[in-house]
Protein backbone atom coordinates (compact mmCIF):
# COMPACT_ATOMS: atom_id res chain seq x y z
CA UNK A 1 0.00 0.00 0.00
CA UNK A 2 2.74 2.15 1.18
CA UNK A 3 4.51 1.85 -2.28
CA UNK A 4 1.65 2.28 -3.92
CA UNK A 5 1.10 5.55 -2.16
CA UNK A 6 4.32 6.81 -3.19
CA UNK A 7 3.97 6.30 -6.40
CA UNK A 8 0.67 8.34 -6.70
CA UNK A 9 2.32 11.23 -4.83
CA UNK A 10 4.85 11.14 -7.65
CA UNK A 11 2.65 10.81 -10.48
CA UNK A 12 0.39 13.88 -8.99
CA UNK A 13 3.76 16.08 -8.24
CA UNK A 14 4.65 14.95 -11.94
CA UNK A 15 0.94 16.07 -13.35
CA UNK A 16 1.11 19.35 -11.34
CA UNK A 17 4.66 19.83 -12.49
CA UNK A 18 3.10 19.90 -15.88
CA UNK A 19 0.31 22.32 -14.86
CA UNK A 20 2.77 24.70 -14.40
CA UNK A 21 4.69 24.18 -17.04
CA UNK A 22 1.70 24.21 -19.74
CA UNK A 23 1.18 27.79 -20.95
CA UNK A 24 -2.04 29.03 -21.23
CA UNK A 25 -5.66 28.67 -19.35
CA UNK A 26 -7.78 29.47 -22.80
CA UNK A 27 -11.31 29.13 -23.08
CA UNK A 28 -12.04 26.12 -23.85
CA UNK A 29 -11.32 25.12 -27.37
CA UNK A 30 -11.07 21.61 -28.17
CA UNK A 31 -8.16 20.92 -29.78
CA UNK A 32 -7.23 20.31 -33.27
CA UNK A 33 -7.75 16.19 -34.11
CA UNK A 34 -9.15 15.67 -30.70
CA UNK A 35 -12.43 14.32 -31.62
CA UNK A 36 -12.87 11.10 -33.42
CA UNK A 37 -14.40 11.87 -37.30
CA UNK A 38 -18.12 10.96 -36.87
CA UNK A 39 -18.33 13.62 -33.93
CA UNK A 40 -16.48 16.09 -35.88
CA UNK A 41 -19.26 15.72 -38.74
CA UNK A 42 -21.72 15.28 -36.73
CA UNK A 43 -21.39 18.94 -34.02
CA UNK A 44 -20.74 20.62 -38.07
CA UNK A 45 -24.74 19.08 -38.84
CA UNK A 46 -26.02 20.33 -35.39
CA UNK A 47 -24.68 23.87 -35.88
CA UNK A 48 -25.70 24.21 -39.44
CA UNK A 49 -29.27 25.70 -39.15
CA UNK A 50 -27.98 27.97 -36.59
CA UNK A 51 -25.74 29.28 -38.64
CA UNK A 52 -28.38 29.37 -41.90
CA UNK A 53 -30.37 31.31 -39.92
CA UNK A 54 -27.56 33.67 -38.75
CA UNK A 55 -26.46 33.67 -42.45
CA UNK A 56 -29.95 34.54 -43.74
CA UNK A 57 -30.60 37.39 -41.07
CA UNK A 58 -27.16 39.49 -41.76
CA UNK A 59 -27.60 38.99 -45.42
CA UNK A 60 -31.04 40.64 -44.87
CA UNK A 61 -29.31 43.40 -42.65
CA UNK A 62 -27.30 44.23 -45.00
CA UNK A 63 -29.71 44.45 -47.94
CA UNK A 64 -31.19 46.41 -46.05
CA UNK A 65 -28.52 48.98 -44.88
CA UNK A 66 -25.37 48.27 -46.38
CA UNK A 67 -23.51 50.14 -44.29
CA UNK A 68 -24.10 47.74 -41.36
CA UNK A 69 -21.55 45.48 -43.44
CA UNK A 70 -18.24 47.24 -42.35
CA UNK A 71 -20.38 47.41 -38.76
CA UNK A 72 -21.19 43.56 -38.46
CA UNK A 73 -17.40 43.40 -39.62
CA UNK A 74 -16.06 45.39 -37.16
CA UNK A 75 -18.21 43.42 -34.92
CA UNK A 76 -16.21 40.23 -35.04
CA UNK A 77 -13.14 42.10 -35.02
CA UNK A 78 -14.31 43.45 -31.86
CA UNK A 79 -15.26 39.97 -30.43
CA UNK A 80 -11.73 38.45 -31.71
CA UNK A 81 -9.38 41.16 -30.31
CA UNK A 82 -11.09 40.95 -26.92
CA UNK A 83 -11.16 37.06 -26.73
CA UNK A 84 -7.68 37.02 -27.55
CA UNK A 85 -6.27 39.87 -24.96
CA UNK A 86 -4.81 38.44 -21.91
CA UNK A 87 -6.92 39.53 -19.73
CA UNK A 88 -5.84 40.07 -15.84
CA UNK A 89 -6.32 36.14 -13.91
CA UNK A 90 -5.74 35.95 -10.07
CA UNK A 91 -3.55 33.55 -10.33
CA UNK A 92 -1.66 34.84 -12.87
CA UNK A 93 -1.77 31.93 -15.63
CA UNK A 94 -2.65 33.57 -18.53
CA UNK A 95 -6.11 33.41 -19.63
CA UNK A 96 -9.26 34.83 -22.39
CA UNK A 97 -12.16 35.95 -22.51
CA UNK A 98 -14.85 34.00 -24.47
CA UNK A 99 -16.46 37.05 -25.20
CA UNK A 100 -19.82 34.94 -26.03
CA UNK A 101 -21.66 36.71 -22.75
CA UNK A 102 -20.65 40.38 -24.81
CA UNK A 103 -21.49 39.29 -28.49
CA UNK A 104 -25.06 38.07 -27.16
CA UNK A 105 -26.29 40.73 -25.14
CA UNK A 106 -24.28 43.17 -28.19
CA UNK A 107 -25.49 41.88 -31.29
CA UNK A 108 -27.81 38.98 -30.52
CA UNK A 109 -27.77 35.29 -30.70
CA UNK A 110 -28.55 35.04 -34.37
CA UNK A 111 -25.42 37.19 -35.53
CA UNK A 112 -23.30 35.88 -33.03
CA UNK A 113 -23.47 32.06 -34.53
CA UNK A 114 -21.94 33.65 -38.07
CA UNK A 115 -19.47 36.23 -36.20
CA UNK A 116 -18.27 33.15 -33.82
CA UNK A 117 -17.59 30.62 -36.66
CA UNK A 118 -15.66 33.46 -38.32
CA UNK A 119 -13.74 34.26 -35.44
CA UNK A 120 -13.23 30.74 -34.15
CA UNK A 121 -11.43 30.06 -37.60
CA UNK A 122 -9.41 33.00 -37.21
CA UNK A 123 -8.30 31.65 -33.84
CA UNK A 124 -7.75 28.33 -35.31
CA UNK A 125 -5.37 29.67 -37.72
CA UNK A 126 -4.14 32.77 -36.01
CA UNK A 127 -3.59 31.68 -32.65
CA UNK A 128 -3.99 27.79 -32.84
CA UNK A 129 -6.71 28.03 -30.37
CA UNK A 130 -9.11 25.17 -31.45
CA UNK A 131 -9.09 23.42 -34.50
CA UNK A 132 -11.01 23.27 -38.08
CA UNK A 133 -11.68 19.60 -37.71
CA UNK A 134 -13.26 20.36 -34.21
CA UNK A 135 -14.84 23.98 -35.43
CA UNK A 136 -18.32 22.27 -35.46
CA UNK A 137 -18.00 21.06 -31.89
CA UNK A 138 -16.42 24.33 -31.22
CA UNK A 139 -18.98 26.46 -32.76
CA UNK A 140 -21.84 24.49 -31.31
CA UNK A 141 -20.58 24.95 -27.70
CA UNK A 142 -19.07 28.66 -27.87
CA UNK A 143 -21.04 30.28 -30.56
CA UNK A 144 -24.47 28.41 -30.46
CA UNK A 145 -24.89 27.23 -26.93
CA UNK A 146 -23.29 29.23 -24.95
CA UNK A 147 -24.39 33.19 -26.45
CA UNK A 148 -28.28 31.46 -26.42
CA UNK A 149 -28.09 30.80 -22.64
CA UNK A 150 -26.53 34.48 -22.35
CA UNK A 151 -29.64 35.96 -24.37
CA UNK A 152 -31.98 34.12 -22.95
CA UNK A 153 -30.91 34.88 -19.31
CA UNK A 154 -30.22 38.54 -20.51
CA UNK A 155 -34.01 38.99 -21.82
CA UNK A 156 -35.37 37.26 -18.66
CA UNK A 157 -33.80 39.62 -16.17
CA UNK A 158 -34.97 42.74 -18.17
CA UNK A 159 -38.51 41.25 -17.93
CA UNK A 160 -37.73 40.12 -14.03
CA UNK A 161 -36.29 43.96 -13.80
CA UNK A 162 -33.11 42.67 -12.07
CA UNK A 163 -30.57 45.21 -11.56
CA UNK A 164 -28.76 46.15 -14.75
CA UNK A 165 -24.98 44.74 -13.50
CA UNK A 166 -26.73 41.72 -11.90
CA UNK A 167 -28.34 41.01 -15.54
CA UNK A 168 -25.23 41.25 -17.31
CA UNK A 169 -22.79 39.32 -14.78
CA UNK A 170 -25.61 36.41 -14.72
CA UNK A 171 -25.74 36.44 -18.44
CA UNK A 172 -21.81 36.73 -19.09
CA UNK A 173 -21.31 34.06 -16.37
CA UNK A 174 -23.40 31.94 -16.96
CA UNK A 175 -23.34 31.54 -20.75
CA UNK A 176 -19.35 30.91 -20.02
CA UNK A 177 -20.32 28.38 -18.02
CA UNK A 178 -22.83 26.33 -19.63
CA UNK A 179 -20.22 26.67 -22.75
CA UNK A 180 -17.99 24.96 -20.36
CA UNK A 181 -20.18 22.69 -19.59
CA UNK A 182 -21.44 21.98 -23.29
CA UNK A 183 -17.58 21.22 -23.91
CA UNK A 184 -17.39 18.79 -21.17
CA UNK A 185 -20.41 17.23 -22.24
CA UNK A 186 -19.25 16.80 -26.11
CA UNK A 187 -16.28 15.55 -25.16
CA UNK A 188 -17.65 12.89 -22.84
CA UNK A 189 -19.98 11.73 -26.08
CA UNK A 190 -16.52 10.72 -27.45
CA UNK A 191 -15.06 9.16 -24.46
CA UNK A 192 -17.31 7.63 -22.37
CA UNK A 193 -15.88 6.21 -19.54
CA UNK A 194 -15.27 2.71 -19.22
CA UNK A 195 -16.98 1.96 -15.85
CA UNK A 196 -20.10 4.64 -15.89
CA UNK A 197 -20.54 5.85 -19.53
CA UNK A 198 -21.13 8.77 -20.65
CA UNK A 199 -22.19 10.70 -17.66
CA UNK A 200 -19.41 9.56 -15.47
CA UNK A 201 -17.14 10.88 -18.01
CA UNK A 202 -18.68 14.28 -18.01
CA UNK A 203 -18.22 14.63 -14.50
CA UNK A 204 -14.56 13.58 -15.15
CA UNK A 205 -14.46 16.36 -17.70
CA UNK A 206 -16.23 18.66 -15.56
CA UNK A 207 -13.97 18.11 -12.99
CA UNK A 208 -11.01 18.60 -14.36
CA UNK A 209 -11.49 21.54 -16.44
CA UNK A 210 -13.22 23.35 -13.58
CA UNK A 211 -10.17 24.61 -11.34
CA UNK A 212 -9.39 26.71 -14.91
CA UNK A 213 -12.78 27.71 -16.09
CA UNK A 214 -14.95 28.17 -12.89
CA UNK A 215 -13.11 31.34 -11.82
CA UNK A 216 -12.51 32.47 -15.65
CA UNK A 217 -16.26 32.46 -15.69
CA UNK A 218 -16.20 34.86 -13.10
CA UNK A 219 -13.31 37.24 -14.07
CA UNK A 220 -15.29 37.41 -17.36
CA UNK A 221 -18.93 38.01 -15.68
CA UNK A 222 -16.95 40.98 -13.93
CA UNK A 223 -15.23 42.09 -17.03
CA UNK A 224 -18.21 42.17 -19.44
CA UNK A 225 -20.03 44.16 -16.58
CA UNK A 226 -17.42 46.74 -16.67
CA UNK A 227 -17.44 46.97 -20.51
CA UNK A 228 -21.27 47.33 -20.68
CA UNK A 229 -21.63 49.98 -18.27
CA UNK A 230 -19.21 51.85 -20.21
CA UNK A 231 -20.19 51.54 -23.38
CA UNK A 232 -23.87 52.74 -21.95
CA UNK A 233 -22.75 55.46 -20.40
CA UNK A 234 -20.15 56.41 -23.03
CA UNK A 235 -22.13 55.38 -26.50
CA UNK A 236 -25.83 55.08 -25.81
CA UNK A 237 -26.25 57.02 -28.87
CA UNK A 238 -23.66 55.09 -31.54
CA UNK A 239 -25.88 51.62 -30.11
CA UNK A 240 -29.62 52.84 -30.98
CA UNK A 241 -28.27 53.96 -34.07
CA UNK A 242 -26.63 50.39 -34.97
CA UNK A 243 -29.58 49.08 -33.82
CA UNK A 244 -27.55 46.42 -32.61
CA UNK A 245 -28.54 46.55 -28.92
CA UNK A 246 -31.46 44.71 -28.11
CA UNK A 247 -34.63 45.97 -27.34
CA UNK A 248 -34.40 46.66 -23.72
CA UNK A 249 -32.19 49.49 -24.03
CA UNK A 250 -34.22 51.23 -26.55
CA UNK A 251 -37.07 51.26 -23.80
CA UNK A 252 -35.24 52.37 -21.50
CA UNK A 253 -34.09 55.69 -23.18
CA UNK B 1 -0.46 40.04 -32.43
CA UNK B 2 -0.77 36.94 -34.08
CA UNK B 3 3.37 35.48 -34.52
CA UNK B 4 1.66 32.78 -36.62
CA UNK B 5 0.44 35.60 -38.78
CA UNK B 6 4.05 37.31 -38.81
CA UNK B 7 5.54 34.47 -39.41
CA UNK B 8 4.10 33.22 -42.51
CA UNK B 9 4.63 35.95 -44.50
CA UNK B 10 8.31 34.74 -44.18
CA UNK B 11 8.19 31.44 -45.45
CA UNK B 12 9.34 30.23 -47.91
CA UNK B 13 6.60 28.32 -48.96
CA UNK B 14 4.54 30.97 -49.08
CA UNK B 15 4.38 31.73 -53.03
CA UNK B 16 4.08 28.37 -53.24
CA UNK B 17 0.56 27.46 -54.75
CA UNK B 18 -2.34 28.13 -52.51
CA UNK B 19 -4.59 25.38 -53.41
CA UNK B 20 -1.80 22.77 -53.16
CA UNK B 21 -1.11 23.80 -49.54
CA UNK B 22 -4.53 23.92 -48.58
CA UNK B 23 -5.36 20.43 -50.43
CA UNK B 24 -2.66 18.75 -48.74
CA UNK B 25 -3.09 20.19 -45.16
CA UNK B 26 -6.76 19.46 -45.25
CA UNK B 27 -6.68 15.96 -46.86
CA UNK B 28 -3.81 15.17 -44.52
CA UNK B 29 -5.83 16.59 -41.33
CA UNK B 30 -8.54 14.18 -42.00
CA UNK B 31 -6.54 10.97 -42.49
CA UNK B 32 -5.07 12.02 -39.40
CA UNK B 33 -8.30 12.21 -37.80
CA UNK B 34 -10.18 9.22 -39.30
CA UNK B 35 -7.21 6.71 -39.07
CA UNK B 36 -6.32 7.12 -35.51
CA UNK B 37 -3.29 5.11 -36.48
CA UNK B 38 0.18 5.67 -34.96
CA UNK B 39 2.01 4.84 -38.36
CA UNK B 40 -0.43 7.93 -40.14
CA UNK B 41 0.67 10.44 -36.94
CA UNK B 42 3.83 9.61 -37.22
CA UNK B 43 4.14 9.96 -40.99
CA UNK B 44 2.37 13.63 -40.56
CA UNK B 45 4.29 14.59 -38.16
CA UNK B 46 7.14 13.58 -39.73
CA UNK B 47 6.24 15.49 -43.29
CA UNK B 48 4.93 18.45 -41.77
CA UNK B 49 7.87 18.85 -39.61
CA UNK B 50 10.21 18.73 -42.33
CA UNK B 51 7.87 20.85 -44.61
CA UNK B 52 7.73 23.73 -42.17
CA UNK B 53 10.86 24.01 -40.24
CA UNK B 54 13.44 22.54 -43.13
CA UNK B 55 11.78 23.84 -46.75
CA UNK B 56 9.75 26.91 -45.02
CA UNK B 57 12.53 28.26 -43.04
CA UNK B 58 10.51 28.34 -39.92
CA UNK B 59 13.05 28.25 -36.75
CA UNK B 60 12.77 25.31 -34.97
CA UNK B 61 12.49 26.55 -31.45
CA UNK B 62 9.64 28.58 -32.71
CA UNK B 63 7.72 25.63 -34.07
CA UNK B 64 8.33 23.81 -30.90
CA UNK B 65 7.12 26.55 -28.82
CA UNK B 66 3.71 27.06 -31.12
CA UNK B 67 3.34 23.35 -30.75
CA UNK B 68 3.41 23.75 -26.74
CA UNK B 69 0.07 25.87 -27.28
CA UNK B 70 -2.36 23.39 -27.36
CA UNK B 71 -0.48 21.26 -24.61
CA UNK B 72 -2.37 22.34 -21.53
CA UNK B 73 -5.87 20.81 -23.20
CA UNK B 74 -4.25 17.71 -24.23
CA UNK B 75 -2.98 17.36 -20.28
CA UNK B 76 -6.12 17.76 -18.97
CA UNK B 77 -8.29 16.26 -21.32
CA UNK B 78 -6.64 13.24 -21.73
CA UNK B 79 -5.87 12.97 -17.95
CA UNK B 80 -9.92 12.27 -18.07
CA UNK B 81 -10.23 10.09 -20.02
CA UNK B 82 -7.22 7.49 -18.69
CA UNK B 83 -8.61 7.59 -15.38
CA UNK B 84 -11.37 6.37 -13.84
CA UNK B 85 -13.01 6.11 -10.43
CA UNK B 86 -14.28 2.97 -9.85
CA UNK B 87 -14.85 0.71 -7.40
CA UNK B 88 -13.58 -2.27 -8.84
CA UNK B 89 -9.31 -1.71 -9.78
CA UNK B 90 -9.00 -2.28 -13.59
CA UNK B 91 -5.82 -3.82 -15.48
CA UNK B 92 -3.21 -1.09 -16.38
CA UNK B 93 -3.15 0.84 -13.28
CA UNK B 94 -5.20 1.56 -9.92
CA UNK B 95 -4.30 3.77 -6.95
CA UNK B 96 -6.71 3.37 -4.01
CA UNK B 97 -8.34 6.61 -2.71
CA UNK B 98 -10.53 5.75 0.17
CA UNK B 99 -12.77 2.88 -0.86
CA UNK B 100 -12.44 3.64 -4.45
CA UNK B 101 -9.90 3.46 -6.97
CA UNK B 102 -8.10 5.65 -9.35
CA UNK B 103 -7.99 3.22 -11.71
CA UNK B 104 -7.79 2.63 -15.92
CA UNK B 105 -7.74 -0.35 -18.26
CA UNK B 106 -5.08 -0.91 -21.01
CA UNK B 107 -7.72 -0.30 -23.54
CA UNK B 108 -8.51 3.40 -22.31
CA UNK B 109 -4.53 3.87 -22.34
CA UNK B 110 -4.10 2.50 -25.59
CA UNK B 111 -7.08 5.01 -26.77
CA UNK B 112 -5.73 8.07 -25.05
CA UNK B 113 -2.50 7.33 -26.64
CA UNK B 114 -3.70 6.89 -29.79
CA UNK B 115 -5.77 10.02 -29.18
CA UNK B 116 -2.44 12.16 -28.29
CA UNK B 117 -0.60 10.74 -31.24
CA UNK B 118 -3.96 12.13 -33.53
CA UNK B 119 -4.21 15.54 -32.01
CA UNK B 120 -0.84 15.92 -32.03
CA UNK B 121 -0.05 15.35 -35.89
CA UNK B 122 -3.38 17.00 -36.43
CA UNK B 123 -1.97 19.83 -34.94
CA UNK B 124 1.61 20.11 -37.05
CA UNK B 125 -1.29 19.32 -39.91
CA UNK B 126 -2.75 23.04 -38.94
CA UNK B 127 0.50 24.28 -38.11
CA UNK B 128 1.97 24.20 -42.07
CA UNK B 129 -1.51 26.18 -43.69
CA UNK B 130 -1.14 28.23 -40.76
CA UNK B 131 2.30 29.22 -41.14
CA UNK B 132 3.04 28.76 -45.04
CA UNK B 133 0.31 30.08 -46.21
CA UNK B 134 -1.08 33.86 -46.03
CA UNK B 135 -4.79 34.42 -44.94
CA UNK B 136 -5.77 36.00 -47.72
CA UNK B 137 -4.54 32.78 -50.02
CA UNK B 138 -6.99 31.07 -47.84
CA UNK B 139 -8.99 33.41 -48.19
CA UNK B 140 -8.80 33.02 -51.91
CA UNK B 141 -9.05 28.92 -51.55
CA UNK B 142 -12.20 29.12 -49.65
CA UNK B 143 -13.60 31.74 -52.78
CA UNK B 144 -13.17 28.98 -55.38
CA UNK B 145 -14.58 26.16 -53.14
CA UNK B 146 -18.02 28.40 -53.69
CA UNK B 147 -18.50 29.60 -50.06
CA UNK B 148 -21.15 32.45 -49.90
CA UNK B 149 -19.39 35.62 -50.94
CA UNK B 150 -21.12 37.46 -47.78
CA UNK B 151 -19.28 35.11 -45.80
CA UNK B 152 -15.84 35.23 -47.62
CA UNK B 153 -16.22 39.51 -47.51
CA UNK B 154 -17.11 39.07 -43.65
CA UNK B 155 -13.87 37.19 -43.60
CA UNK B 156 -11.29 39.59 -45.18
CA UNK B 157 -13.04 42.10 -43.58
CA UNK B 158 -12.70 41.41 -39.75
CA UNK B 159 -9.03 40.15 -40.41
CA UNK B 160 -8.32 43.49 -41.96
CA UNK B 161 -10.12 45.04 -38.73
CA UNK B 162 -8.40 42.85 -36.40
CA UNK B 163 -5.30 44.43 -37.25
CA UNK B 164 -6.68 47.95 -36.76
CA UNK B 165 -7.95 46.97 -33.52
CA UNK B 166 -4.86 45.32 -31.82
CA UNK B 167 -3.59 48.58 -32.74
CA UNK B 168 -6.02 50.88 -30.56
CA UNK B 169 -6.43 48.24 -27.79
CA UNK B 170 -2.34 48.59 -27.51
CA UNK B 171 -2.32 52.17 -27.91
CA UNK B 172 -4.72 51.81 -25.17
CA UNK B 173 -3.35 49.81 -22.63
CA UNK B 174 -0.02 51.30 -22.83
CA UNK B 175 -1.44 54.91 -21.61
CA UNK B 176 -3.68 53.00 -18.69
CA UNK B 177 -0.41 51.32 -17.79
CA UNK B 178 1.21 54.55 -17.93
CA UNK B 179 -1.04 55.76 -15.49
CA UNK B 180 -0.88 53.52 -13.54
CA UNK B 181 -3.59 51.55 -14.71
CA UNK B 182 -2.70 48.13 -13.11
CA UNK B 183 -1.85 48.79 -10.14
CA UNK B 184 -3.70 46.50 -8.45
CA UNK B 185 -6.25 43.60 -9.36
CA UNK B 186 -8.90 46.23 -8.99
CA UNK B 187 -7.80 48.86 -11.02
CA UNK B 188 -6.67 45.88 -13.46
CA UNK B 189 -9.97 44.82 -13.80
CA UNK B 190 -11.39 47.98 -14.65
CA UNK B 191 -9.07 49.32 -16.83
CA UNK B 192 -9.86 46.01 -19.07
CA UNK B 193 -13.39 46.72 -18.91
CA UNK B 194 -12.71 50.94 -20.14
CA UNK B 195 -10.32 49.81 -22.66
CA UNK B 196 -12.80 47.20 -24.19
CA UNK B 197 -16.11 49.75 -23.97
CA UNK B 198 -13.12 52.80 -25.53
CA UNK B 199 -12.29 49.82 -28.44
CA UNK B 200 -15.65 49.40 -28.70
CA UNK B 201 -16.89 52.95 -29.38
CA UNK B 202 -13.69 53.70 -31.34
CA UNK B 203 -14.65 50.09 -33.91
CA UNK B 204 -17.85 51.71 -34.41
CA UNK B 205 -16.54 54.96 -35.39
CA UNK B 206 -13.53 53.54 -37.60
CA UNK B 207 -16.90 51.43 -39.41
CA UNK B 208 -18.70 54.42 -40.13
CA UNK B 209 -15.67 56.24 -41.63
CA UNK B 210 -14.47 53.17 -43.35
CA UNK B 211 -17.34 52.95 -44.96
CA UNK B 212 -17.70 56.47 -46.22
CA UNK B 213 -14.56 55.89 -47.68
CA UNK B 214 -15.25 52.93 -49.50
CA UNK B 215 -18.33 54.29 -51.25
CA UNK B 216 -16.81 57.61 -51.99
CA UNK B 217 -14.54 54.81 -54.01
CA UNK B 218 -17.62 53.19 -55.64
CA UNK B 219 -18.44 50.41 -53.23
CA UNK B 220 -21.21 48.75 -54.48
CA UNK B 221 -21.87 45.63 -52.34
CA UNK B 222 -18.49 43.89 -53.74
CA UNK B 223 -14.62 43.89 -53.01
CA UNK B 224 -12.72 43.03 -55.96
CA UNK B 225 -8.83 42.17 -54.92
CA UNK B 226 -6.77 40.98 -57.46
CA UNK B 227 -5.10 38.14 -56.18
CA UNK B 228 -1.69 36.32 -57.28
CA UNK B 229 -1.14 33.38 -58.24
CA UNK B 230 0.66 30.59 -58.78
CA UNK B 231 0.17 28.30 -61.49
CA UNK B 232 -0.07 24.44 -59.92
CA UNK B 233 2.68 22.35 -60.85
CA UNK B 234 2.14 18.91 -62.16
CA UNK B 235 5.62 17.52 -59.93
CA UNK B 236 4.10 18.81 -56.67
CA UNK B 237 0.44 17.74 -57.77
CA UNK B 238 1.57 14.08 -57.95
CA UNK B 239 3.85 14.31 -54.98
CA UNK B 240 0.56 15.04 -53.27
CA UNK B 241 -1.57 12.44 -54.64
CA UNK B 242 0.99 10.12 -53.87
CA UNK B 243 1.61 11.04 -50.27
CA UNK B 244 -2.15 11.03 -49.52
CA UNK B 245 -2.58 8.23 -51.37
CA UNK B 246 -0.55 6.26 -48.55
CA UNK B 247 -2.12 7.69 -45.72
CA UNK B 248 -5.21 6.57 -47.54
CA UNK B 249 -3.95 3.01 -47.75
CA UNK B 250 -2.90 3.13 -44.36
CA UNK B 251 -6.11 4.52 -42.94
CA UNK B 252 -8.36 1.89 -44.67
CA UNK B 253 -6.27 -0.77 -43.38
CA UNK B 254 -6.24 0.62 -39.50
CA UNK B 255 -10.11 0.76 -40.03
CA UNK B 256 -10.63 -2.51 -41.51
CA UNK B 257 -8.11 -4.05 -38.93
CA UNK B 258 -9.98 -2.47 -36.43
CA UNK B 259 -13.67 -3.19 -37.47
CA UNK B 260 -12.55 -6.65 -37.71
CA UNK B 261 -10.88 -7.06 -34.99
CA UNK B 262 -14.35 -6.08 -32.58
CA UNK B 263 -16.27 -8.21 -34.72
Amino acid sequence: MTKKEKILLKASAAFAALFAVAPAANAMHIMEGYLPAGYCVAWGLVCLPFLIAGFISLRNKVKENRRSMTLIAMSGAFIFVISSLKIPSATGSCSHMTGTGLGAILFGPSAVGILGIIVLIFQAVLLAHGGLTTLGANTFSMAVAGPLVSFGIYKLCGKLKANRRVSVFLAAFMGDLFTYCVTSLQLALAYPSESGGVMASAVKFLGVFAPTQLPLAVIEGILTVVLVIGLESYAGPELNNTGFLSGREKEAR
Amino acid sequence: MSVIDRLCYQSRLRYVNAEEKFVYAILTLIFCVASRSFAVALIAFAANGILTVGKGGISLSRYCRLLLIPVSFLVVGTAAILVDVSEIPMDAFAFPVGDRYLTGSRATTMEALRVCAAAFSSATCLYFLALNTTMTDILDVLRKLRLPSLFIELMMLIYRFIFLLFETAGAIRISQESRLGDRNYRTKARSFGEMGSALFIRALSRSNSLYDAMESRGYDGKIRVLSQQQPPRKKKILMIAGFELILAVLTIREIWVRTGGHG
